[in-house]
């Protein structure tokens, strides 16, 4: 008995393989998604029915944790079903269900630790899942190079990780979070050094700016459904924990001047690189490290309000990243290319995919009656409560800036058809349009109410926050 | 207990030093196996900080982080031999297709 909803997604993930075998006996490789699906959407009725705060052994759960644990199994369901269709013409399919399900609980147990060992190991269960994911199809050369990459530098942030970790422990003599806030309260000169470990570890799996070079690699060479998991939860998951570490341990300490600047570095990249961009996935997945950028700058503003702005732009940036990704990935099954000239006009013989492309565009780029808009507009109204205004200067400039090359997509799928290659696509089929549409009605419905997400946002920030006022 | 930092942080040194000159993929690996136990090596020496007492959480946070540093490694081995395959040579100069 570890935790009740990890104990189900384990079990799950062990009994996966098993009932693989015998789908795959019959021909029917599609029930595997199908019995994943359920075991998500039961873990995720679990969590919704919970009562926080809750402590089981080396697990403290309380609505931070809650909230994030709803993201990830939320988006989790939809790649699920996703794959159903998409994986159709790959093999090992129970086996990318299970590392699907791995990835999920080693997330959900990273935000569930309440000591720095069972973060660390739950945090490496995500990243070797994540990394044997990213290189599924193996007999192509670009996942390969992408997953090698990923693994060098990301496996140098663990370590990292867990050297800063000795360092804290030869200060405390304990690892639980709780035990090290309350005995580190003087900063000195190893309190510097650790934290520095430890942020450059949790730099590298969140792509701050020097350390993103990994992610427009791995994220556009990943199969659709787990780019969308790797962009839209894998690298929150970061940005969880520096959040959860930097408040609770490194409370002492000056961090968040530097994360603030970082932010500005990290946005400014995200959204400069891509303006020339022709590959769709690579493009998106450059606008994740600009908006790892917005949750940042929500971050270093340290009060509730900027907290409530960046914990919502987490949420709404899985929606919105998630459905980006998910129609580039019906795109790519339709058409197999990723190369926006030669999608001209495809528009036209795709509405839906193209419909709901949009919203999710236009909701990333901040436009108003989407979510998009709501967690922006609290982070730039914290940065200037604090007297940061610099801060939400630069972040409206960058979503200027963002604006640019998501009209350039939008521009490239509306034109005149030409090719003619896109005058035989066809929609595409409908278990994959099913994920895509709730997701943009998800979308418009918390753009529209977004009321009950910013309350629950806010009573998660001041959870986090109480440990330091 | 010092020194015992000292080593380890000199062996973290000697890690990132493997990680940023060598162009083998198996001495990439080594270098991140490096990393690991100069973090592996200062739980042990911090685990007798107060004397006449051996705590034993690090040394499970030990035991612990060598399984985890070797399925890395295996993950890596595999991920290896898929790209000599495709490449045919294990100098990370080669793998430099993904660009802009």
């Amino acid at each position: 008995m570890i935790a009740p909803i990890i104990d189900l997604l384990l079990f799950f993930a062990i009994t996966t393989p098993i009932l693989g075998w015998l789908c795959e006996k019959i021909k029917r490789p599609y029930l595997c998604g199908i019995y994943t699906t359920i075991g998500l959407a039961i873990a995720l009725w679990q969590v919704l029915l919970m009562k926080f705060p809750i402590k089981i052994s080396q697990f403290s759960i309380d609505q931070l944790s809650g909230f994030m644990a709803i993201t990830f199994l939320m988006l989790g369901i939809f790649a699920s079903i996703f794959s159903m269709k998409y994986l159709e013409r790959d093999t090992g399919i129970p086996l990318f269900y299970t590392l699907l399900i791995l990835m999920i609980i080693g997330m959900i147990g990273a935000v569930f630790a309440s000591d720095f060992f069972t973060f660390f190991v739950f945090w490496e269960m995500m990243c070797i899942s994540s990394y044997t994911l990213v290189a599924f199809r193996k007999e192509k050369w670009e996942p390969i190079e992408a997953s090698f990459k990923y693994l060098i530098m990301s496996s140098a942030g663990s370590a990292s990780i867990l050297f800063g970790m000795s360092l804290i422990y030869g200060m405390c003599g304990t690892l639980s979070f709780t035990e090290i806030s309350r005995i580190l309260t003087e900063p000195n000169i190893w309190v510097y050094i650790a934290s520095i470990f430890v942020f450059i570890g949790l730099g590298v799996k969140s792509a701050i700016f020097p350390l993103h070079t990994w992610l427009p690699d791995a994220h556009s060479a990943a199969p659709s459904p787990i780019s969308a998991m790797l962009s839209g939860v894998v690298v929150e998951t970061g940005v969880y924990a520096i959040c959860r570490i930097g408040f609770s341990i490194f409370s002492c300490i000056k961090w968040l001047e530097v994360i603030a600047i970082l932010s500005i570095f990290t946005m400014f990249i995200g959204n400069l690189t891509p303006l020339l961009q022709t590959d769709i996935k690579r493009l998106l997945a450059y606008s994740t490290i600009a908006h790892i950028g917005y949750m940042l700058a929500g971050i270093s503003t340290g009060t509730i309000l900027g907290l409530t702005g960046a914990l919502m732009h987490i949420f709404n940036h899985a929606i919105m990243k998630g459905l980006a990704f998910l129609c580039s990935g019906v795109i790519l099954y339709q058409l197999e290319t990723r190369d926006m000239r030669e999608m001209l006009g495809v528009g036209r013989r795709m509405p839906i995919t193209t419909t709901t492309l949009f919203i999710s565009l236009f909701a990333l780029s901040g436009m108003p009656p989407l979510n998009g808009f709501i967690s922006e507009l609290t982070i730039i109204l914290a940065s200037i409560e604090v007297n940061m205004i610099w801060l939400g200067i630069c972040i409206i400039i960058n979503s200027i800036i963002s604006a640019a090359y998501y009209l350039r997509i939008l521009k490239a799928f509306l034109q005149p058809i030409t090719l003619e290659n896109i005058k035989k696509v066809k929609e595409g089929p409908i278990i994959m349009l099913i994920p895509l549409v709730s997701l943009a009605i998800l979308i418009i419905v918390f753009g529209i109410w977004p009321d009950g997400l910013m309350n629950y946002a806010k009573s998660a920030a001041y959870e986090l926050l109480r440990g330091v006022m | 207990m010092n020194i015992y930092i000292m080593f380890s942080l000199v062996l973290y040194a000697i890690g990132i030093y493997c990680l940023v000159t060598k162009r083998n993929m198996i001495r990439l690996l080594l270098g991140i196996e490096i990393l690991i136990n100069a973090a592996n090596f200062n739980f042990i020496a911090f685990s007798r900080n107060i004397s006449g007492f051996i705590d034993l959480l690090p040394l499970s946070v030990v035991t612990i982080s060598i399984g985890i540093a070797a399925s890395v490694t295996a993950v890596a081995i595999v991920i290896l031999v898929y790209a000599y395959r495709h490449y045919g040579t294990l100098d990370v100069r080669e793998l430099r297709r993904l660009r802009g």
